[in-house]
């Protein structure tokens, strides 16, 4: 067995690219999908009745489905639905959004969930508004909770970046594999990939780690 | 617009085929995982120190590393290391569990941990061994506890066969793929895989939610 690593040298522009890429669907996707699991998860607390069915039901679909499914669903389905033809990346992007959006509505609600009733109750008690209670009692105890499962998302979400590559997003995971198909370097190419991966990757799980010892909460 | 499901019809044992291998995916991989996680994370807590980094590193790379490249580097690149072909299913079934094991192990740490020291310690103090600490006193509290999070890898292996689609495994996912190429009617045959994988996974989240709930009174301390 003959190995040969400058393959991936060679291809270090390419690589170079694809990990922009995996980074900015990372960030894009997470630039929608916090807004939009905030507005997912108030529908569903304190929306109208039907709303909240909407929003539960919504949540639910999107929690128990493979991505790569709703991957492959947007990618064919879309179009013909809308007749709206995205890019490969638009709609990976749109894919990753609407998974992450339904995980980033449960961890809303589940932090704001997990602030006992009775401090609402004595916020309202001492003459502050639902809106006010909500602001300043609930919300700053909930954002500790919130943010390192937040963070660990985010982790996830950088690794589920690689779904997209069955769509021919030129992301990391694409891009190794098109250069393996192109060069037949099986074993680096795959092998750069995983250390690329492991790479970034890494550092990003230790934060998390990190993270969730500086925010542990004691009751 | 017009749909036509008569596709799914037609070719309803191509795809209940792939609902098959999916299940058992999921299961063999499920029940694998969890047996090496409990092993990884007794060496972890419990090994030698010289076994503890390469385990701790094992487990935060599986962290870090996506799905799709373990199993895409078991199925391509293990086999030009190694010398030994697996077959597609071979390849996931090893690719998933040594991915998922580490997440397996860290239920299981967070679990054991979960029990306070005090407990272990007046265990201890009685005259019990190490082994009576952890066999009578922390995991019957501890297994109860990991539950919940269990229920969810399980979710999430199901959700993670899906991926061994990459590798040509003939589960639900490729199976549904194969059907929509060659029918041309994609919205159709991936709606139904759709609705197949929310009927797998909701009464797993759901079920494993009810059985905590009426055993969770015994992880309390």
């Amino acid at each position: 067995m003959t190995l040969d690593w400058s393959v991936v040298w060679e291809h270090r522009e390419a690589l170079a690219a694809g990990t922009a890429t995996t980074f900015l669907l990372t960030i894009a996707t997470m630039a929608i999908a916090v807004p939009g699991g905030i507005a997912v998860a108030l529908l569903r607390m304190y929306g109208a009745v039907p709303l909240r069915a909407l929003a539960a039901g919504y949540v639910e679909l999107f929690r128990n489905l493979p991505l790569i499914l709703v991957v492959y669903w947007a990618f064919y389905v879309v179009p013909i639905l809308t007749g709206v033809g995205l890019s490969a990346l638009a709609t990976g992007l749109a894919a990753l959004a609407l998974n992450v959006t339904a995980y980033n509505a449960e961890t809303f609600r589940a932090g704001i969930n997990s602030i006992r009733r009775g401090q609402v109750e004595a916020a309202l008690a001492l003459g502050m508004s639902r809106g006010q209670a909500l602001r300043r009692i609930v919300v700053p105890q909930a954002l500790r909770r919130i943010l390192p499962v937040l963070a660990s998302t985010w982790v996830s979400l950088f690794k589920d970046t690689s779904l997209v590559s069955v769509i021919a997003v030129t992301e990391l995971a694409y891009v190794s594999m098109q250069v393996r198909a192109q060069t037949f370097r099986v074993l680096e190419m795959l092998t750069a990939m995983a250390a690329l991966y492991w790479l970034l990757g890494y550092p990003q799980a230790k934060l998390v780690d990190w993270m969730q010892r500086r925010f542990r909460v004691t009751e | 617009m017009e749909f036509d499901f008569r596709v799914v019809a037609d070719s309803w044992r191509f795809l209940a085929y792939g609902v098959g291998v999916t299940l058992l995916l999921s299961v063999v991989s499920g029940v694998a995982s969890l047996a090496a996680g409990f092993g990884v994370a007794s060496l972890r807590l419990y090994g030698p120190a010289w076994v503890r980094w390469p385990v701790v590193l094992y487990i935060d790379s599986m962290r870090a590393i996506p799905v799709l490249v373990v199993l895409v580097w078991t199925f391509f690149a293990l086999p030009i290391v190694s010398g030994i072909t697996m077959s597609p299913f071979t390849a996931a079934l090893v690719g998933l569990t040594i991915h998922l094991a580490a997440y397996a192990a860290e239920i299981v740490r967070a679990g054991i941990e979960s029990v306070r020291p005090g407990q272990a310690r007046a265990a201890l103090a009685l005259g019990m061994s190490r082994a009576q600490v952890l066999r009578r006193i922390v995991l019957p509290q501890a297994i109860v506890r990991m539950l919940p999070a269990f229920g969810s890898l399980l979710s999430i292996t199901i959700k993670d066969t899906a991926i061994a689609s990459v590798i040509a495994v003939p589960e639900l996912m490729r199976q549904s793929e194969t059907v929509a190429g060659q029918s041309f009617q994609p919205i159709e045959v991936f709606t139904v895989a759709m609705a197949l994988y929310f009927t797998m996974l909701f009464p797993v989240t759901r079920g494993v939610d009810a059985v905590y709930r009426r055993v969770a009174h015994l992880g309390r301390s």
